[in-house]
């Protein structure tokens, strides 16, 4: 491939000049009426709230404010979501096609037109469907409204080794509750009078509207219990805190469930109708009284026994909060069917206050008849090596695994856009092995991410401000059912191009253009083709609402499960020698002088897509590590003092936060930081990396990453 | 009397054979399933098509493995004679692996 013309290597990220300010620096004078407000969806994490952009004449976003008509936030937008003007005017923004030049990592780079990096693109990627099959490409996408097409490409491509970036965050817990009751629930927190939250910290990490109706419920009267390892500011607010002993939560769960059974604090009517097992289960949990409990958990068996009438007492508006990022442990699947149990023999299934299911809002799929390849190899990369993987979603542990490891056969290209598992994938030092491993690795970002750093090609996409994007559903509880989109509020800057474009454009080079034949508008005019008014709604509103059933949708219904009811006992499990109820394993225990470690984040921050933020990074310029005083003091190390975070796979030096707010025995940071790419100037080699310290565990049934595993050594650096 | 039996018998013994060889999900390769299934059957199954719009959601296993049982009463009988065994199988293992209480159901697209 020639690449004449192209600017000099070495260009392009990095010490570039702040040309944006030139951009935002012209005000419109005092003409507020020229102030044009276009509607568009927030991309500051995964909850895509609605919004309206203050754009002035000279086409500049000034800034952002809620729509007061989205009511999945509730009309509001946090300060996060403010802060998204300067995710689209951050002078770190990937502005053309960059190709590596030198060593991977090395961060050379030279300048691309469009035609030259498509072109070699789609070179690689043939040549590597004619050496390995076409399953030799693995495609992982982010939570974006745009990832559709790159599951499309993928499929289209032929290769079926397409992973989401939901294995290092949540498909343990949908597991569970999938194979409990049949779907994923949504928990109706508004109308909730109970709620017992488990290693969840909904008031900093927020989910709309699970964060705000849980406040309003609270000021209505609801009782709030956390527990959690650390002080967090949910169990700030929250009525009892517990700091459980990590690891332990089934132990707790069991012991509940012991509690409602021995008591008879179920509804016997509702456990009759709509579960299948409590024999099973009763005789399961006896053993698993609140005095065993105690001992595992560290919760004072009173205290469980008390927590455990109060919610059958305020049942059936109450509720174990199923939770989110549910990558901990490696039976986490077992630990959130605990939870799933609980909340079924409260009997809040698909009731105020409880947990309901999701709702069918209209939108219709756009299908398409990929071809097939016989010679692909039968199975996912990843499969076979977990006992109950979701086939759509796949392990990104699992298949980093078989990528360096060339089984079951080889895979030698890599396709991500908008995902970063060098900082979320734990073991950090493994995902760099397995770019090694690769052939080709093409990157499609906003920004250079740690994993566009490690990319060949990267290409420059355009924000959320700048884009058109394909209609998508919201499941917003007891709020509402709706769907968003997204126009241009402004013209995409520099080069920038949406990935939609840019698989349309490698699909004509391999001579697959037919799948990809159409325009945005002609994919909506199909999404919508049942809904007549959404489009208009969509234009007027910025939102568009179904207003359909949401509780009692299951009167008459069966559940999706193989018995039709709630499965206290899971016959599927029990066919798959997989433990039909789940069994207790204590959690692995800490070795003198050294300390489990526990990962998360607080409100300013969505792990790597936004520490890099200049407005956020003022708020926390880099992480820490939260250790207790009693052992920070054996250790010599005071607040703001350098440490060494060691476990058995890296390392990571950040400063100490010495405080209270953690037990002794656990230590925890934020994901986020420590940045290998130089592209990411404000974050860069600021903090430590979660993914760089962690050891890569997983869940056996999902597998789904389990990062709270890992056991590390601190020591202060002099 | 005894000939017969043994007739029906072996008859009934193939009978079960055939059909648990259509209906092991285990044997199918459900990726080629997926692409039978909408090369041969979502052309009429489908939004404004001339039958019933149908994806593996739209059944349980166990109406799966009913629907498999009984092909031959179905009005498009004569267009799944043109259909190998294999290509039955590897149908089957979409339907079947994806059905409304399987583990992992199958998503609209």
């Amino acid at each position: 491939m020639k690449l004449t013309g192209a600017a000099a290597a070495g260009a392009a990220v990095g010490g570039q000049s702040r040309i944006l300010h030139a951009l935002v620096s012209k005000t419109a004078g005092n003409s507020k009426a020229r102030i044009e407000r276009k509607f568009s969806v927030c991309d500051m994490c995964f909850n895509k709230c609605g919004l309206i952009a203050k754009v002035d004449p000279y086409g500049v976003v000034k800034k952002l404010d809620p729509n007061p008509k989205f009511l999945k936030s509730r009309g509001m937008l946090c300060a996060r979501g403010n802060a998204g003007i300067k995710q689209l005017y951050d002078p770190d923004r990937l502005k053309y096609p960059l190709l590596r030049q030198g060593e991977r990592g090395q961060g050379r780079w030279q300048r691309l037109t469009w035609d030259q990096a498509l072109d070699h693109a789609a070179e690689k990627l043939q040549r590597i469907a004619e050496k390995y099959t076409r399953c030799g490409v693995l495609f992982m996408a982010g939570t974006d409204l745009q990832s559709t097409f790159v599951h499309r490409f993928a499929n289209v491509f032929g290769s079926y080794n397409v992973i989401s970036h939901e294995s290092n965050c949540l498909l343990s817990l949908n597991r569970a509750f999938l194979d409990t009751f049949g779907e994923i629930p949504i928990p109706d927190m508004l109308n909730c009078k109970y709620v017992i939250m488990a290693g969840a910290n909904r008031f900093e990490a927020l989910v709309t509207p699970d964060s705000i109706d849980l406040m309003t419920a609270m000021q209505n009267g609801c009782k709030l219990v956390v527990l959690d390892p650390r002080f967090t500011k949910t169990a700030a607010l929250a009525n009892e805190w517990f700091p459980i002993r990590p690891g332990t939560d089934m132990a707790f769960f069991l012991a509940v469930a012991h509690v409602l059974v021995a008591e008879k604090l179920y509804d016997p009517r509702f456990v009759a109708e709509k579960t299948f097992g409590i024999e099973q289960l009763s005789a399961h949990v006896n053993p698993y009284t609140p005095e065993w409990a105690e001992k595992e958990c560290e919760i004072p068996a009173g205290d469980i026994r008390r927590l455990a009438r109060e919610l059958a007492a305020a049942a059936p508006t109450a509720m174990v909060y199923p939770g989110r990022r549910s990558s901990d442990y490696e039976n986490s699947t077992q630990i959130r069917r605990a939870f799933a149990i609980v909340n079924a023999l409260l009997g809040n299934w698909d009731r105020p206050g409880g947990l309901t299911a999701a709702r069918k809002i209209g939108i219709k799929s756009v299908p398409y008849d990929p071809p097939f390849y016989e010679k692909n190899p039968e199975k996912r990369i990843d499969a076979d090596r977990s006992l109950m993987m979701f086939e759509e979603e796949g392990s990104f542990k699992h298949a980093r695994d078989a990528v360096i490891e060339g089984k079951p056969y080889p895979v030698k290209g890599f396709f991500t856009y908008k995902t970063n598992p060098m900082q979320t994938g734990a073991n950090r030092s493994k995902t760099i092995e397995m770019i090694h491993t690769l052939d080709f690795m093409l990157t499609v970002d906003i920004a250079m991410s740690d994993t566009a750093w490690m990319a060949d090609i990267v290409l420059p996409a355009p924000s959320n401000f700048e884009r058109e994007d394909p209609v998508s559903a919201l499941q917003g509880s007891s709020a509402c059912a709706c769907m968003v989109m997204r126009d241009p509020v402004v013209p995409a800057m520099f080069e920038s191009r949406p990935v939609f474009w840019i698989v349309t454009e490698l699909s004509k080079r391999l001579g697959l253009g037919e799948y990809f034949n159409y325009s945005m508008a002609d994919y909506r005019k199909k999404q919508l083709e049942e809904l007549p008014d959404a489009m208009d709604a969509l234009l007027k509103d910025g939102v568009y609402y179904n207003p359909g059933k949401l509780y009692g949708v299951y009167e008459g219904k069966v559940f999706k499960t193989l018995s039709k009811k709630i499965e206290l006992y899971n016959q599927r499990y029990a066919d798959a020698g997989i433990d039909p109820l789940p069994v207790y394993e204590p959690p692995k225990q800490v070795p003198e002088g050294k300390f489990r470690i526990v990962v998360g984040r607080n409100a300013y921050i969505t792990q790597g897509s936004s520490t890099n933020n200049e407005l956020l990074h003022e708020l926390l310029p880099e992480n820490a590590l939260w250790i207790h005083p009693k052992p920070a003091g054996r250790l010599g190390i005071k607040p703001g003092d350098t440490v060494a975070v060691a476990s058995k796979v890296g390392k990571g030096i950040l400063k100490a936060h010495v405080t209270q707010e953690t037990r002794p025995d656990t230590v925890y940071m934020d994901s986020g930081y420590g940045a290998l790419s130089k592209g990411l100037t404000l974050v860069y080699a600021r903090g430590a990396c979660i993914a760089d310290i962690l050891e890569d565990y997983s869940d056996k049934i999902s597998g789904n990453m389990a990062m709270h595993q890992t056991m590390v050594t601190v020591r202060k650096i002099t | 009397m005894i000939r017969r039996l043994g007739s029906a018998l072996i008859l009934l013994v193939f009978l079960i054979g055939a059909v648990g060889l259509a209906l092991a999900a285990g044997d199918g390769n459900a990726r080629k399933g997926k692409y039978l299934y909408r090369k041969n059957c979502r052309t009429c199954h489908i939004d404004g098509g001339s039958a019933k719009s149908l994806s593996p959601i739209d059944k349980t296993q166990a109406k799966w493995d009913e629907a498999f049982k009984n092909i031959e009463k179905m009005p498009c009988k004569d267009k799944w004679s043109a259909l190998s065994e294999k290509d039955i199988q590897d149908m089957y293992a979409y339907l079947w692996g994806h059905a409304f209480d399987s583990p992992s159901p199958a998503k609209c697209e």
